[in-house]
């Protein structure tokens, strides 16, 4: 793509978000969706084969759908409460349906099914911005809302994420598919803990954007997209198995590692609001999660996977990718156990 | 604390920046140093613990488990000289740089002031071990017993996580020293009994119960020596230190909830001694006799009386040394003959006599022969369990028995008897095997001259 348009169509993304985030007004709200929508079909696109047309045109149809549902809610809000500021109060039905549709536009349980595929089928740095600031929009506007969100259709959808998440994961061996099964987990734990603790919520997805970052920073390091091509890195660089092992016990949410701080507050989180059973069914569906992780550092870190003899003869390119802050990228991802004292600062 | 913190972390940069030839003498060198360091924390007052900072202490209980970890370290670098010694250079030392990690996370465990950060470290020493294990491991099932390590910890672990953040809202600190006195007594209600389990299973996990103990003889097998001897002696203890630890805020629930526990361990401990009989792996039979010995361990802490307490820490020192020991024996067989099968190395008394010494005096000890502190903490354990019912005397006794016919299976099949013809032509026994069984040995020793220091 030619410098000039990505850089217009870049901004036209940030910029969507930006407006989601900031304003006050539902309108623009919507608006801001859209113009993020719309921006970011080119870039999903910029490898132009029928798989990524069609990851494309997905993507399209189910945002777009969330964003007319996201319309109806407003415009229900705007008829019981006659103004159109984003407010706490709203009405219980704009509540249900906005939450609905901004779960659909982040991949929860039950909408989750679109994940995947879109996930698949574009290139390891559109799947990056997929995954991560496509997440920070929707989210913003639940934590806006989220005193009035029904509860129990909140932790229905976040159970069932993190079970779909790590049941879908299991039997993949493509990487994009599988860094897709782990946002949708990690949605349902975001989820979780937005009725009781919403900033709780923003630190998990800092943690998850900069330990997913780190990830596919890491992926297209290699320009590895299987399992099985991740499995010769002990090869082509060496250093990066042992950045994969840490890194996925950190997605995993191992001690004492940065993906554990998340998973330690919203656990302290839901603890404090009397529900017992909901953080326990949810730290071991997490298992699941952690299984095909184990996977992932089994093929690439400590076993040696079955190759041919020429493996060692591989021509090694120079990396093409621009990674870019990925040293202090993997420290934050998995370093940051000790500051977590510091989280007081956020109440 | 920090005394022994930092300079344990420090050995990290020392290895990577040492000379080739000298990366093994420095470490070992420089961990016997810090073993020395941490051993005037054995010497406790009265009652009282060392509060040593806001973060750690030290009492009793957790002293001398701190000594066994710091000793552990200089023996299982020289244990691992031999099978690396073809590994490339950087694989040497990120081996060794495993090892410290994972000795630094023990100290940090043992010494944990609250609860949360015992929790943490506890399943942070996974990650290391688990590296060990799957990397370095030589057979194929060394993945599987990977997982099964950690998947059975973790399972058990979770739900202890969210008990103990549910104590502390309850509780309003987790902080060890404080929470002895602040301690609710919870009786056996429905969610009590859930609170109960959740705070014991992991550590019923860890030490293993019989019925969850599946994942230590795979780990223990497929483990290289210092992985196996840093299980055996180290990461089981950790499940009774926990326990030992997690039992005051459980009372007095305990007295129903235990019942299962119990049985399990008592029939467990016979069953596991009697499976050892017919082992044809040794460090599976090793394996198993560890299963059996962590058994009355929980029984002791189960039944929670001042004399059980002191039998279950005098065993677990006893037991960390013993089946160390045993386990650098059965790896100086597999370096010799390259399989871990017993009957293909046996009758070795003729062709290695030294060593044939420490096979008889480990297997001594490991049948607690008096005086040595097995005898002691295992006698401890039989005298309070009987107090508690009077028929668990049969099971202890049959036990008793059943461990010594397996260790001197274990010691006729190894050493005496004709020799085979292939292992005529084995080396003779190194100065460094030698001098680690010694270092086994000999706190073991010393330790049934002055058993007060490690009674707890």
């Amino acid at each position: 793509m030619k410098p000039p348009i990505f850089i217009t169509i870049m901004l036209t993304v940030i910029s969507g978000t930006m407006i989601v985030m900031t304003t006050s007004h539902w309108l623009m709200v919507w608006i801001g969706f859209e113009m993020n929508l719309l921006a970011v079909i080119p870039i999903l696109m910029k490898k132009y084969n029928p798989r990524a047309t069609e990851a494309a045109t997905k993507y399209f149809l189910t945002q777009a759908t969330a964003s007319m549902l996201l319309m109806m809610g407003i415009i229900i809000n705007l008829l019981h409460s006659g103004q159109w500021t984003v407010s706490k109060d709203l009405n219980p039905m704009a509540s249900i349906m906005m939450t609905i549709a901004l779960a659909m536009k982040l991949g929860l349980a039950p909408f989750h099914f679109w994940v995947p595929e879109v996930t698949q089928g574009i290139s390891m740095s559109s799947g990056l911005i997929l995954l991560t600031w496509q997440k920070i929009a929707p989210l913003s506007i639940l934590y806006q809302i989220s005193p009035t969100i029904n509860p129990s259709l909140l932790l229905t959808m976040a159970i069932m994420s993190v079970m779909v998440g790590g049941w879908g994961g299991l039997n993949q061996t493509q990487l994009r598919k599988i860094m897709a099964y782990s946002s949708i987990a990690h949605m349902g734990w975001m989820a979780a803990i937005m009725m009781y603790s919403p900033t709780m919520m923003i630190l998990n997805l800092t943690i998850y954007i900069i330990m997913t970052l780190t990830t596919f920073m890491l992926f297209m390091h290699n320009s590895t997209t299987t399992t099985s091509s991740l499995s010769q890195t002990w090869n082509k660089t060496p250093l990066i198995t042992s950045f994969i092992l840490v890194l996925m016990m950190s997605l995993g949410g191992l001690p004492p590692l940065s993906g554990f701080i998340p998973k330690w507050m919203i656990i302290q989180g839901l603890t404090k609001n009397e529900m017992i059973m909901m953080p326990t069914l949810l730290a071991m569906t997490a298992l699941l999660n952690l299984y095909f992780y184990m996977r992932l550092t089994y093929t690439t870190a400590l076993t040696m996977f079955p190759s041919n003899n020429c493996m060692k003869m591989k021509w090694r390119f120079e990396c093409t990718e621009k990674t870019t802050f990925l040293p202090p990228l993997i420290v934050m991802s998995t370093m940051l156990l000790p500051l977590a004292p510091m989280l007081s600062i956020l109440d | 604390m920090l005394k022994i913190i930092v300079p344990t972390a420090m050995l990290m940069p020392m290895t990577w920046l040492s000379k080739p030839n000298m990366i093994w003498i420095n470490s070992t060198t420089y961990s016997l140093l810090i073993s020395l360091i941490s051993l005037p924390y054995l010497n406790q007052l009265g009652d009282n613990s060392l509060n040593l900072s806001l973060l750690f202490f030290s009492d009793s209980l957790s002293a001398p488990l701190l000594v066994l970890t710091t000793w552990l370290l200089p023996l299982m670098l020289m244990a691992s000289q031999s099978h690396l010694s073809k590994e490339t250079l950087s694989r040497k030392k990120l081996y060794i740089t495993m090892l410290i990690i994972l000795q630094l996370l023990l100290i940090m465990t043992f010494t944990a002031t609250e609860l949360i950060m015992f929790y943490i470290l506890f399943e942070a020493t996974l990650i290391p071990t688990l590296i060990i294990i799957t990397r370095w491991g030589n057979q194929t099932e060394r993945l599987n017993a990977g997982l099964y390590f950690l998947f059975y910890t973790l399972m058990g672990s979770l739900p202890l996580l969210v008990a103990l953040l549910y104590i502390q809202n309850t509780t309003g600190t987790l902080n060890f020293l404080v929470i002895q006195y602040w301690a609710k007594p919870i009786s056996a209600t429905w969610s009590n009994i859930f609170l109960w389990l959740a705070c014991m299973m992991a550590f019923m996990v860890k030490m293993p119960l019989y019925g969850l103990h599946l994942w230590l003889p795979k780990a223990h097998v497929e483990a290289p020596i210092a992985g196996s001897m840093v299980l055996a002696a180290v990461l089981l203890k950790l499940g009774g230190y926990g326990m030992m630890r997690i039992t005051i805020l459980l009372n007095p629930a305990t007295n129903q909830m235990a019942y299962p526990f119990m049985m399990l361990s008592l029939w467990g401990m016979v069953m596991t001694s009697s499976i050892c009989l017919r082992q044809t792996d040794l460090k599976s039979l090793i394996a198993y006799s560890s299963v059996s010995h962590m058994a009355l361990v929980i029984v002791a802490v189960l039944i929670q009386t001042p004399w059980s307490y002191m039998g279950a820490t005098a065993l677990m020192i006893a037991h960390g040394l013993t089946s160390s020991m045993l386990f650098c024996l059965a790896n100086s067989n597999y370096e010799r003959v390259h399989s871990r099968t017993m009957i293909l190395a046996r009758g070795l008394q003729t062709i290695l006599p030294l060593m044939a010494a420490w096979w008889l005096l480990a297997s001594l000890a490991n049948l607690a022969l008096p005086p040595t502190i097995n005898l002691i903490g295992e006698l401890f354990v039989v005298v309070a369990s009987f107090s508690w019912s009077n028929m668990t005397i049969v099971l202890m006794g049959t036990n008793i028995i059943i461990t010594a016919l397996y260790t001197l299976y274990m010691l006729t099949t190894t050493q005496r008897g004709k020799y085979t013809h292939h292992i005529k032509n084995i080396n003779p026994s190194f100065t460094r095997e030698n001098a680690l069984m010694a270092l086994h040995l000999l706190p073991l020793l010393l330790l049934s001259l002055n058993p007060k220091i490690v009674l707890g």
